[in-house]
């Protein structure tokens, strides 16, 4: 684990708890910010049929804003 | 699990309103199920960069793997996730406002382990960041290039190069080497690009 990182890693052995993988969260939303647009959700897919009469139109349930992580 | 438990999960997760919480509860959820009859689930593909990365990537199904070499008898399939109301199948589901598909065999040439997360149900595994990197920097530039997988790619690398999702990079090579990738060129090329953006070395060298 980076000692420098003030957020749990999800580390190769063992597991990462619940509770710390919802802390680092906005860390890594953050972090790939850094390098890539926002929100990378496709337009389009072959499960578009199904997935837009569930979700009213749209692809999946909407992202929670960064700033609420 | 009895009964009871299943409920309460069940509503948990139908409540759940962000999708990748909803995604984890609902691998948590099924993997339990699935584990008490025998059969490892894994979630894989942009599932698993999802809860790997915040990537802001998956659309509304979980894709998952078993990991075990036998998967379950449709017939228990369609029980195990009848326990949770679901509809379709044998390997499609609509469950508690989201889709499940558990797809086959995991694909898998890491010999890392799976990644863990101690979900509220139970365990979930995630497929091995070092397969994802090396496979998403694949479909970035084959068979064309897509935008799409590539900043997912990024994401990932970004993630690996802070240290948030530690990797073995002997590994990674390994795998761009392997027939079934041969792309440790493109590998080293954007490790390199995002280390680059992140003002750090690249520890992914082509030797």
């Amino acid at each position: 684990m980076n000692s420098k990182l003030k957020v749990p890693c999800i580390p190769i052995e063992g597991a990462i708890s619940y509770e710390d993988w919802l802390k680092g969260r906005r860390h890594r939303r953050e972090l790939g910010n850094r390098v890539a647009p926002e929100i990378l959700r496709r337009r389009s897919s072959s499960s578009d049929r199904r997935l837009k009469k569930l979700f009213n139109g749209k692809r999946g349930l909407p992202f929670t804003p960064t700033g609420e992580l | 699990m009895d009964a009871n438990k299943i409920k309460s999960a069940l509503a948990d997760v139908t409540a759940e309103q962000d999708p990748t919480i909803k995604s984890l509860k609902m691998a948590s959820l099924c993997s339990a199920l699935w584990a008490e009859r025998g059969v490892e689930l894994v979630v894989v593909g942009g599932s698993a960069i999802e809860i790997l990365t915040e990537g802001a990537y998956a659309s509304g199904d979980l894709d998952m793997c078993h990991a075990t070499k036998a998967s379950l008898p449709i017939r228990e399939r369609q029980e195990i996730m009848g326990l949770l109301g679901a509809t379709g199948g044998p390997r499609n589901w609509q469950v508690a406002g989201m889709f499940v598909d558990v797809l086959g065999p995991v694909e898998s040439f890491a010999r890392t382990p799976y990644r863990r997360v101690r979900a509220p149900y139970g365990d979930v595994l995630l497929m091995k960041p070092e397969d994802l990197l090396v496979e998403r920097v694949l479909v970035s530039v084959y068979p064309g290039e897509n935008l799409a997988a590539r900043d997912c790619a990024k994401k990932l690398i970004a993630m690996i190069l802070d240290g948030s999702i530690p990797v073995d990079w002997a590994e990674v090579r390994r795998l761009a080497k392997l027939p079934e990738y041969r792309n440790v060129a493109e590998c080293v090329k954007l490790v390199k690009e995002v280390a680059d953006e992140l003002k750090i070395k690249s520890p992914l060298h082509s030797d």
